[in-house]
């Protein structure tokens, strides 16, 4: 810091600071998700155990469906601005979040996949009376310890205050209005993952040496998104996406500020979209990690942090589209393909889940190079199309996933599998459907959102992306038949699997989810307007 | 829609440079790999470091009861962090600004209660 | 109410209520639902055309189905696609009549496989009916899965392994060949800025240049996995031999002629311009077919292969009249579909018979003399083989005919051909090349299975109950395409214009 700088700061006169002007009734879902966590921390500590797990479920289903309501009510209001683009809502809480229509969708989205996290959470039919997490995270696996803890019936009821701060984490990098804000929400989203991935209550080994990556290469990742942050701000002067934009646009000099600071950003968001080449985490935390959590995980942080970066890249960066374009072309290229190839060699359930949704991460990229504005489909509209129809197939197959199991808990090797559709023919038939929409075949959500990013992206000139995305998903439906054909066809595996009964709990999510894999897909004109109608991002 | 493809197109030298280099490289060490003998003794596929054998496992622990002691000094480090500032503003600011701080001091306590009663704070 | 619409929506609800209620029914019930479900849905058609007033499409739909992507529910029926809508339903018809006396495995599976049935009957009825591109493409890929099922269910029951096989390469072939399909109806939107195919239709030549090429090789590459042209054929005997027998029936009348309606409705009529420019590449390709097809079926040893290799030879004469781009190439390509599909359901029936008493469909195990052993069943087999290689007055001598006239007239230099004279030549001469080797092969499996010194097996009963009905009802409707083909082209004809109006 300079002599002058550090005079200025020191010398000034106290300048009157302004009491920030904050509009809560428009940030409400925010606070609402963020209060039900604190709420839960505090039944962690004061209500006694025998009534904490059913309190904790009770706060977090009023907090998000409160969330969800009020987000209806915020998204109703909000006002639209015509500027360039067709847009609604604008910043609010003094320009650091940016509560627009593809923000106030994110959240209903968002809320939506959380409320389904945690009903899958709160199953406890499926493993003698007990949730799928550790009984005592501290206790070391297979130790006397660990058998008392689970003989007491001692639980981790802190997932659900974990899940509500993720939560809280994802709705705010979704609709944050400035870089430093959104690294703050990528923390926010981030730590508690970490953790929730280290809980599984089976395989603890496994579960943690996911955790432990997790957390290893998340912490590398948020380094490169806050080294870029750090560049750009020498860049722009400003954290702000609008106040870089105007920089972008008009500013003459500091170009290799301004390039260095866009990769190092893009690298760390496209880590947590698992995007070839920083997908490395994906198969083993997707594996490691309580498979509701994993669930959860699946579709939300890919929800947000595909928000936040195209919010980013077309807010601040949009100026400087041709310069990250063909990063942007080249690694969606390579994701489509290698997500597609690399998961014809699985034989782990959730491990050719966790590819998919890399090859799934590509097909998204796609989207974003298509059109920011237009009267067709915009890459906003198609990706949070998308999101919603990825997400809910995604909760789905791992809420089937918890399901399938034998005397070790989920039974997971593909092999494992054979005979489903003997054992089980709904959970069969639904977890087909949820492949069928992976692959994008016709009348699942699947097919439509591949369609609208393919569009927008064709609109955009990205014509080679789409070619290549159409060669990837006809690659990728060779492993989903692969597996619909182990279900239905395959002789089973000595006793073959067995199917746990649960509790409505799940039943529910695996019924919500199919409903809404079919209704996307064959009447996806309700959710198309309404994506269409949030319009594009304002700054 | 083809104007930006042609911009595209210009990057096709880096591609082809990239190309080249990959395929220089993996070249060059395959033609070595081809050419140089391999006989592998055990002694060959030892860890080393700096020409010493090493010693013990590379795990160690450090005793968890430090953590109680990062732990306070976070939550009450970020506090006077903020403090400090806030009090050279209260003033100007007022109720506004104590019932902000509150909140935040809320957040901090809400944890310090959530650690104490799960006896983080006890040392034995 | 729409007629074509309740066409369509009546076995997609018969469907879901056999797969619902399927405790409830028996086989036979089932079967005989599919019955009745089918030949409804083909009174429907008949009675919606008649009822047209026949200028433009008949009983045509257009609702908005996702208003974002400019998505249409568009449904229409034209001379074109009615005999393909009759042919389908009928041919349903018939395969769920074989079920009532030959059910397949498993405690009361009919029901199921009826339902399948009936699914796969709505997507055809919907690719027939489509005016939409990806109206069409959503039915396209709708028929494949319970298609798919089909033969890896209730396939060939002594080689569970192989049957799996053919059925994962059959979808895989046509999944690939569908993406690409949409690869270029997608170019075509980004060029037109509408699926809609009257719309895209009427601009006609317009669309053209090198993204229109593109396009046109894109679709014609989906579609000719489909068809099959040859050499993308090749997933087409394994599916065929290992299918049930109401697989292989429905996979040859009906599966086929979705890639050459498609190849009439969007290839030509759509992409006009780079049809032209395609349509000696795939004139070629329909003869090699031909010769090819024919060739191998003269070293088949299993009868349900060798009709299989049979329909790519016929798809050949198809392809090869759509290549013409005359007015006659088109409809012998409509009325060789047609009569392929009955002939060939024939075929596949007797076949699927023979297997059904023998084990197998292996000439050598079938025995010789069959004339004597088994009467009816010869005698069908051999009207259903000389219908195939084109004895006149049968059905399949028009298709064949009318396909080498358009060729003939291509080579004397009429106006609009697609073919130059030169080319048009070499191709006539190697399609009649193949006439002669179809005769050949035919007359080689009449030879060995029906004629010579009876051979009898323990297996040797005549055709019985529905067997019996099906030979009948089919060998009648040769014989009606056979010596009435006006019945067919009065309805074709006045649709040409509009499948051939932007290439002329």
């Amino acid at each position: 810091m300079s002599a002058v700088s550090v005079q200025a700061i020191v010398g000034a006169a106290p300048s009157p600071i302004e009491a920030p002007d904050v509009d809560y009734a428009t940030i409400s879902p925010l606070l609402i998700i963020l209060g039900a966590a604190v709420l839960g921390v505090l039944v962690e500590a004061f209500v006694p155990r025998a009534y904490r797990f059913v309190t904790q479920i009770a706060v977090a289903v009023v907090g998000v469906v409160a969330a969800f309501v009020a987000t209806v009510v915020v998204g109703a209001g909000l006002d639209t601005v015509d500027g360039e683009v067709t847009g609604r809502g604008g910043p609010t809480a003094m320009g650091s979040l940016s509560v627009d229509g593809p923000a106030v969708v994110t959240w209903a989205m968002l809320l939506f996949f959380g409320l389904l996290g945690v009903l899958l959470f709160a199953e406890r039919r499926l493993d003698g009376g007990l949730s799928a997490f550790t009984s005592q995270a501290s206790t070391p696996p297979g130790s006397a310890d660990e058998r008392h803890a689970t003989r007491l019936r001692i639980e981790h009821s802190e997932v659900f205050p974990l899940a509500m701060f993720a939560l809280g984490g994802m709705m705010f990098f979704a609709s944050a209005n400035d870089l430093l804000g959104m690294f703050v929400a990528l923390e926010v989203l981030s730590l508690p993952l970490y953790l929730m991935c280290g809980l599984a209550r089976r395989r603890r080994l496994l579960s943690q040496e996911a955790a432990m990556k997790y957390f290893l290469l998340g912490a590398f990742s948020s380094a490169f998104f806050l080294y870029g942050i750090a560049m750009v701000y020498g860049y722009a002067g400003s954290f702000g996406l609008a106040e870089i934009s105007t920089a972008v646009s008009s500013q003459i000099g500091g170009q290799n500020l301004l390039l260095a600071g866009m990769a190092l950003i893009l690298v760390g968001l496209l880590f947590k979209v698992a995007a070839v080449p920083f997908h490395a985490w994906t198969p083993d935390v997707y594996q490691g990690a309580p498979t509701p959590v994993t669930a959860f995980m699946a579709a939300g942080t890919k929800a947000a942090a595909f928000v936040a970066m195209l919010r980013i890249f077309f807010v601040a960066f949009g100026g400087a589209r041709w310069d990250w374009a063909p990063a942007v072309w080249a690694i969606a290229i390579i994701t489509m393909l290698f997500g597609a190839i690399a998961s014809i060699a699985q034989t782990d359930v959730k491990r050719m889940l966790a590819y998919s949704s890399i090859a799934h991460a590509g097909f998204l990229l796609v989207g974003m190079a298509g059109l920011t504005s237009g009267d067709g489909v915009t890459s906003v509209s198609a990706v949070l199309f998308y999101l919603v129809a990825y997400g809910a197939a995604a909760i789905g197959a791992f809420a089937v996933v918890t399901l399938v199991r034998d005397a070790g808990g989920e039974t997971t090797h593909l092999g494992r599998w054979a005979g489903l559709g003997k054992e089980s023919p709904v959970l069969a038939v639904a977890f087909t459907i949820f492949l069928l929409s992976f692959a994008g075949i016709p009348l699942t959500g699947g097919f439509i959102s591949k369609w609208s990013v393919f569009a927008a992206a064709w609109d955009g000139g990205a014509w080679p992306l789409v070619v290549v995305g159409v060669v990837a998903s006809a690659l990728a439906l060779f492993f989903y038949i692969r597996v619909v054909v182990l279900l239905f066809f395959a002789p089973p595996q000595g006793d073959g699997p067995t199917v746990a009964v649960p509790s409505p709990l799940t039943w529910s999510v695996v019924a919500i989810t199919v409903a809404v894999t079919i209704v996307l897909g064959v009447l996806p004109g309700p959710l198309l307007d309404l994506v269409q109608q949030a319009g594009a991002f304002v700054r | 829609m083809s104007d930006y493809a042609d911009y595209l197109a210009t990057y096709a030298s880096v591609a082809a440079i990239i190309g080249v280099g990959v395929l220089l490289a993996a070249g060059m060490l395959g033609v070595n790999r081809l050419f140089r003998p391999t006989l592998t003794t055990p002694a060959k596929l030892l860890t080393y470091e700096s020409g010493v054998d090493p010693v013990g496992a590379g795990w160690a622990q450090s005793n968890v009861r430090y953590y109680v002691y990062a732990f306070l000094y976070v939550v009450f480090a970020v506090d006077a962090v903020f403090l400090f500032p806030w009090a050279v503003v209260f003033a100007s600011i007022g109720w506004a600004a104590a019932i902000e701080m509150a909140v935040f001091l809320g957040f901090i306590a809400v944890g310090l209660v959530y650690a104490w009663r799960k006896g983080v704070l006890s040392w034995t | 109410m729409n007629g074509l619409v309740v066409a369509l929506a009546l076995p997609a609800v018969a469907a879901l209520l056999l797969v619902v209620l399927r405790d409830m029914l028996t086989d036979r019930l089932a079967a005989w639902a599919g019955v009745g479900v089918s030949v409804v849905v083909a009174m429907l058609l008949l009675v919606t055309w008649v009822g047209g007033d026949g200028d433009g499409y008949v009983a045509e739909v257009d609702l908005v189905w996702v208003r974002s992507l400019d998505l249409h529910l568009h449904l229409g029926m034209d001379g074109i696609s009615f005999p393909l809508l009759l042919m389908t339903a009928l041919v349903t018809a018939l395969v769920c009549w074989a079920l009532v006396d030959d059910p397949p495995r498993g405690d009361n599976a009919t029901p199921g496989l009826v339902g399948l049935l009936m699914v796969v009957l709505t997507a055809s009825i919907g690719v027939f009916a489509a005016l939409d591109l990806v109206l069409f493409f959503v039915f396209f890929e709708l028929a494949l899965i319970p298609m798919w099922f089909v033969i890896a269910r209730w396939g060939d029951p002594h080689d569970p392994v192989g049957r799996r096989t053919a059925a994962t390469r059959f979808l895989l072939y046509t999944v690939v060949g569908s993406a690409l399909m949409l690869v270029g109806f997608v170019t075509v939107w980004a060029l037109a800025g509408t699926v809609q195919i009257p719309e895209l239709a009427a601009l006609g030549a317009q669309l053209d240049g090198g993204w229109a090429l593109f396009a046109a090789c894109m679709i014609a590459l989906g579609l000719a996995v489909k068809t099959p042209v040859w050499p993308l054929h090749l997933w087409l005997p394994d599916a065929h031999a290992k299918a049930p027998t109401v697989g292989s029936v429905l996979l040859a009348a009906v599966f086929l002629k979705l890639g050459t309606y498609g190849l009439l409705r969007v290839f030509v009529a759509v992409l006009p311009g780079p049809a032209r420019d395609l349509a000696p590449w795939l004139g070629l390709l329909g003869v090699v077919g031909i010769v090819v097809a024919s060739l191998a079926c003269l070293r088949q040893a299993d009868l349900k292969r060798l009709i299989a290799y049979s329909s790519v030879g016929h798809m050949g004469f198809v392809v090869l009249g759509i290549a013409t781009l005359t007015e006659i190439g088109i409809a012998a390509a409509v009325f060789a579909s047609v009569a392929h599909g009955v002939v060939t359901a024939l075929l596949f029936f007797n076949a699927g018979s023979l297997k059904r008493r023998f084990g197998t469909a292996e000439i050598s195990v079938l025995g010789r003399g069959m004339y004597a052993r088994m009467p009816a069943l010869a005698v069908v087999l051999a009207f259903a083989s000389v219908a195939s290689l084109g004895l006149p007055g049968l059905a399949g001598f028009w298709g064949e005919m009318m396909a080498l006239r358009g060729t003939y007239e291509a080579a004397a230099g009429a106006d609009g051909a697609g073919l130059g004279e030169a080319l048009a030549a070499v191709l006539l001469v190697g399609a009649l090349l193949g006439v002669l080797l179809t005769s050949a092969y035919f007359l080689r499996v009449l030879r060995r299975t029906l004629q010579g010194v009876p051979t009898p097996h323990d297996a040797d009963t005549d055709l019985a109950g529905s067997e019996r009905g099906i030979a009948i009802v089919l060998v009648v409707a040769v014989l009606v395409l056979g010596l009435v083909p006006g019945l067919v082209m009065g309805v074709v004809e006045p649709s040409i214009p509009a499948i051939l109006g932007g290439a002329r």
